[in-house]
């Protein structure tokens, strides 16, 4: 086993964006390891299979007879990427090369003697003429000089030297920026290089910073220390940094965060607000995470959860503090980039910013209640939905249209549909709400509770307020039908008018969440089970839609067809059906979805049964016969001649009679044995033309009889 | 601490590293980026260092003098560094030190921050500095300016003068802000923020929010356009029809602040701001590249002196 070292690469620059710290570190994880694998021939695979951490683990001995790769790892901090390879061949492996000369006779005389063209072929590769052998290669027509020349592996740092420069620079930055005199572009200025290879310096050069054996640690440390800190191998590299206030390790950071959340929050007897997103963050904006707890006036409390949550979390990156019952208590918990808060000012001025912030969401709160929430719906004809389609007042007439269509079909309670016309009537108008204005992501909830105070129907502030919902994969549908009635016809607008003017997603190019929303329709159809027809529900939106639309009524139908059978399919994936199941459910037809999950439920309960395989042979020999066929005829039962076609026939009936899906699919799996009884037996294309096509027709209401729940062909 | 110690301490800071002290420009403006100081001043290839303070306008945020955090028009501490300097970061710590802030006891971040000014057709990439949870400066590497590309690269740092006071001294008013102290033969007499601006924030909110007659500013908009134009095209003088840019966008911000603008109607009427000033940012780079060419050395000097404003 040749020798091996590490490899420790870190980029130091000024502050870079949170959101940009994976990517970067993944993408050239990425190059180095395509560099490593194609340049040094050398298998490498990820240190821990635990994502794109930094291993919690890194630099426990790892013995390396059981590792015959190289293992790499990489972490982020806000001024750090830093990149490692273990086990890396300190020596690219020799490399065999067969190069092809001249053909022989241009080489060797009659005399049997090199020519001066043979002397120089040798000449060129560094051999004796003795080492020139004459084979015929592929390809040529007859034997040529061939010499095998083994070149030295180059040494790793030499190749690392002139590689790595490029893979930096060909970093994809989304939103890069120049600096100071150069050209040179990244996502926030390289001020140090630390590259290291074992114990020695790989001296590379990027836009004139050239990397040594040394870096810095954090700010605050080095106003007490002015040199920089020396790393001597790559394996002192953590601890080195840790003394000088740097926890290189994203991952031992939010570790650290987050049990001090859970410490200071138990201490007030209280439990964190969960936010998984929020927790991310903190780790990835500090270098040395250190949690403080502040406090804030009880009387904020009157304030709705969701305000104080929202605001405490976007403007200053804090959680909040629930009791047992889920109640807020007025504390808070927010990362320090430091070890301690030695004189409190770190709590101190966190206080005070947050007051001065909940001073507003106050403010907000109480001039947004002094007028109903009414009186906004006239101005929002001021605020543009989107260019074609108007207004958010045009929306909301729209809207209105379709929850009445609907909950029609849903309800026959005269007082239920009105309650959810008005709901769907006050849906957007807190969009010209100061707090919305604030706080967009509060949309839906502000209007929610502010009709609430206004002494609104509990079912119709109820649906306001969770009528954005589910917000995303993880989130829920509303909790209540008229919520889910309201999000549903509100999505349906959004996605079918969109559409209408020519908004269609392609790719990866989503800018208006459209497949979300379409996702929240099937879901919300899914859950509740209504018996709401997909295909149905584009044409009424495309009715209320109306003149708005800029494309064709048969394109954009076509187009939201195949958009929301995706949808269909991927809800079918989520809810855990077999693949199988999916795609022969899912071609019998999928707009209906509470049919369809009848028909998904029923397969998966036979998916086991080996009558199912024999049935999808079956199938697909019917598919194939009938491929060709155009017209076929009604079915006569009389001109059936063999016994196995008319026990296919009897057996057919018993199929076409079963009402439920259950019995549909039992009888159908005593087709299995019938079926192949009958194509063993059976030559449906014979001469005689009237019994021809009496199978024909006997195949055809086969096929219709599956189709019912499934198209068995795709059965595999 | 008083808001002119610390603006002294600033501007004595930045003179010590090599920077002109500049002076607020005399026309409305929303921030101090819209000085010529600093609009000219990042454009082209000449070294420039300079520091200043700008009252800044924003009439949307005008609260009548009722607010005990926002105003109608506040103070902003304005540096343009360019080239930006290797380290620049630490310099801006530097300067917090200057004003008696002790980092070893306190938290500072950057977080990303870019910044753009669709008026001026500028933007840049940077961070909002945030001491205690507290923003309390805004920090710019300048990528476009009028249209155009910075090169080199000029650092922009702008410290909100109030916020800082008030952070530091724990105020939770701004009116309650001491601007400084008159000494006369009777007596010290502190003088506050509020004393000195109370009374103007509650006529210039009143006057964005209801008195300011629209029709009046729609003409006015239309005339400085047209001046502006009539200036660059017929003169070449880019400096007086940039001055003309500027009156657009208050006049705008002035009807934007009455309800006067749909949103509909915003992107196009920002646009005509920011023609006219991508305009003057052209008309001055040609400017200068010809001055350049066409003269000795000693002109070159001299225009590195006066640098942007010339």
């Amino acid at each position: 086993m040749s020798v091996t070292r590490t490899f420790l690469l870190e980029l130091h620059c000024e502050e870079i964006p949170a959101r940009f710290l994976a990517p970067l570190s993944e993408e050239l994880a990425i190059k180095l390891n395509q560099f490593v694998a194609e340049t040094l021939k050398c298998p490498i695979q990820r240190r821990s299979g635990t994502g794109a951490d930094w291993p919690l683990d890194l630099f426990k001995p790892f013995p390396s007879e059981i590792n015959p790769s190289a293992l790499f790892s990489f972490s982020y901090s806000p001024r750090k990427l830093a990149w490692l390879i273990e086990f890396l061949p300190v020596e690219q492996p020799d490399q065999v090369e067969t190069q092809v000369g001249p053909p022989q006779r241009m080489c060797v005389d009659e005399a049997g003697q090199p020519t001066i063209q043979g002397q120089k072929f040798a000449e060129k590769w560094g051999v004796p003429f003795s080492a020139v052998r004459f084979e015929q290669p592929a390809g040529k027509k007859e034997p040529c000089a061939v010499v095998t020349i083994t070149k030295a592996g180059r040494p790793t740092a030499d190749l690392l030297l002139e590689a790595l420069p490029g893979l930096i620079a060909s970093l994809h930055v989304p939103k890069a920026m120049r600096w100071g005199n150069s050209e040179f572009e990244f996502v926030r200025p390289i001020r140090n290089l630390l590259c290291l290879f074992g114990g020695e310096v790989v001296p590379i050069t990027v836009d004139g910073v050239t990397a040594t054996n040394t870096t810095w640690g954090h700010r605050l440390f080095h106003r007490q220390h002015p040199e920089p800190v020396t790393i001597t191998t790559p394996e002192a590299y953590e601890a080195a940094l840790e003394a000088a206030g740097v926890v290189v390790s994203v991952a031992v950071r939010r570790q650290r965060i987050a049990e001090q959340l859970e410490t200071l929050a138990a201490e007030i007897g209280g439990r964190v607000v969960a936010d998984a997103e929020l927790l991310d963050t903190l780790a990835e904006i500090v270098e040395f995470p250190k949690i403080v707890r502040g406090e804030f006036p009880a009387n904020f409390l009157e304030l709705p959860k969701e305000v104080l949550v929202t605001s405490l979390r976007e403007h200053q990156k804090s959680f909040c503090i629930e009791d047992a019952h889920g109640a807020l208590l007025p504390f808070f918990l927010t990362a320090a980039n430091r070890v301690d808060d030695p004189a409190g000012f770190v709590k101190a001025g966190n206080e005070w910013v947050l007051k001065a912030r909940l001073y507003d969401a106050r403010f907000f709160f109480a001039e947004d209640r002094k007028q109903p929430l009414s009186d906004r719906l006239e101005k929002l004809q001021a605020l543009t939905f989107q260019r074609d389609l108007g207004s958010y007042h045009a929306k909301t007439g729209r809207v209105v249209a379709l929850v009445k269509n609907l909950a029609m079909k849903l309800s026959n309670d005269e007082e239920h549909i009105n309650r959810a016309l008005e709901a769907a009537r006050m849906a957007k108008a807190d969009l010209r709400t100061l707090m919305v204005g604030e706080f967009p992501e509060l949309q839906g909830i502000m209007g929610g509770e502010y009709l609430k105070h206004e002494g609104a129907h509990e079912e119709i502030w109820q649906a306001v307020k969770e009528h954005y919902r589910p917000i995303g994969a993880e989130d829920a549908i509303p909790g209540t039908p008229m919520g889910c009635l309201l999000s549903l016809c509100d999505k349906l607008d959004t996605v079918v008018g969109c559409f209408a003017v020519g908004l269609i997603p392609t790719g990866s190019k989503d800018p208006l969440a459209l497949r979300r929303a379409g996702q929240g329709i099937v879901r919300i159809l899914w859950e509740q089970g209504w018996a709401l027809s997909l295909t149905e529900l584009i044409t009424a939106a495309l009715g209320v839609v109306g003149a708005k639309a800029t494309k064709p009524v048969g394109e954009t139908t076509e187009a939201l067809l195949a958009f929301f059978r995706d949808r269909v399919a991927y809800q079918l994936e989520v809810a855990g059906y077999a693949g199988s199941v999916r795609r022969s459910a899912l071609a019998a037809g999928w707009a209906e979805l509470p049919d369809l999950k009848a028909r998904c439920e029923a397969l998966s309960a036979f998916a086991d049964d080996p009558r199912f395989a024999s049935l999808a042979q079956s199938a697909k020999r019917i598919g194939n016969i009938l491929k060709d066929e155009i017209a076929v005829g009604d079915f006569d039962g009389a001109m059936l001649a063999q016994d196995e076609e008319r026990v296919l026939a009897m057996r057919l009936r018993g199929v076409e009679s079963s009402t439920d899906q259950g019995s549909l699919l039992a009888a159908l799996a005593d087709l299995a044995q019938p079926l192949e009884a009958f194509f063993n037996a059976v030559m449906v294309k014979c001469d005689d033309l009237p019994l021809r096509a009496a199978r024909l027709s006997l195949l055809h209401r086969l096929r219709l009889a599956f189709l019912r729940v499934a198209d068995f062909s795709l059965w595999q | 601490m008083h808001i002119q110690e610390l603006i002294l301490r600033l501007q004595r800071f930045w003179a010590d590293r090599g920077c002109l002290i500049g002076q607020p420009y005399d026309l409305e403006k929303g921030a101090g980026t819209m000085n010529p100081l600093t609009f000219f001043g990042a454009l082209g290839s000449k070294p420039w260092n300079v520091a200043y303070v700008e009252p800044s306008r924003r009439p949307a945020d005008g609260r009548y003098g009722e607010n005990p955090f926002r105003v109608y028009k506040h103070l902003q501490f304005q540096v343009i560094l360019k080239p930006s300097p290797a380290k620049v970061q630490d310099l801006y710590i530097e300067s917090l030190e200057a004003l008696g802030i002790d980092l070893s006891k306190h938290d500072l971040r950057f977080e990303e921050d870019n910044w753009e000014s669709p008026s001026l057709g500028a933007w840049g990439v940077g961070w909002q500095v945030v001491l205690d949870g507290m923003e309390i400066s805004q920090f710019t590497y300048f990528q476009q300016v009028g249209g155009l590309d910075c090169r080199p690269v000029s650092a922009e740092l702008t410290y909100g003068i109030e916020r800082i006071c008030m952070f530091l001294g724990g105020y939770d008013n701004i009116f309650d802000l001491v601007h400084g102290e008159v000494k006369t033969d009777a007596g010290v007499f502190p003088v506050t923020y509020g004393q000195m601006r109370q009374r103007e924030e509650f006529e210039l909110s009143a006057y964005s929010f209801e008195h300011a007659d629209i029709e009046l500013h729609r003409t006015l908009f239309e005339a400085f356009e047209k001046e502006g134009w009539r200036l660059l095209k017929d003169h070449g003088h880019f400096l007086s029809a940039y001055e003309q840019a500027l009156k657009m966008s208050h006049t705008f911000n002035v009807l934007d602040a009455r309800g006067a603008v749909s949103t509909t109607e915003r992107p196009g009427i920002i646009k005509r701001v920011r023609d006219l000033a991508c305009g003057c940012a052209k008309a001055y780079l040609e400017h200068e590249e010809s001055s350049s060419t066409d003269s000795t050395e000693d002109t070159d000097l001299k225009s590195r002196v006066q640098g942007g404003g010339k």
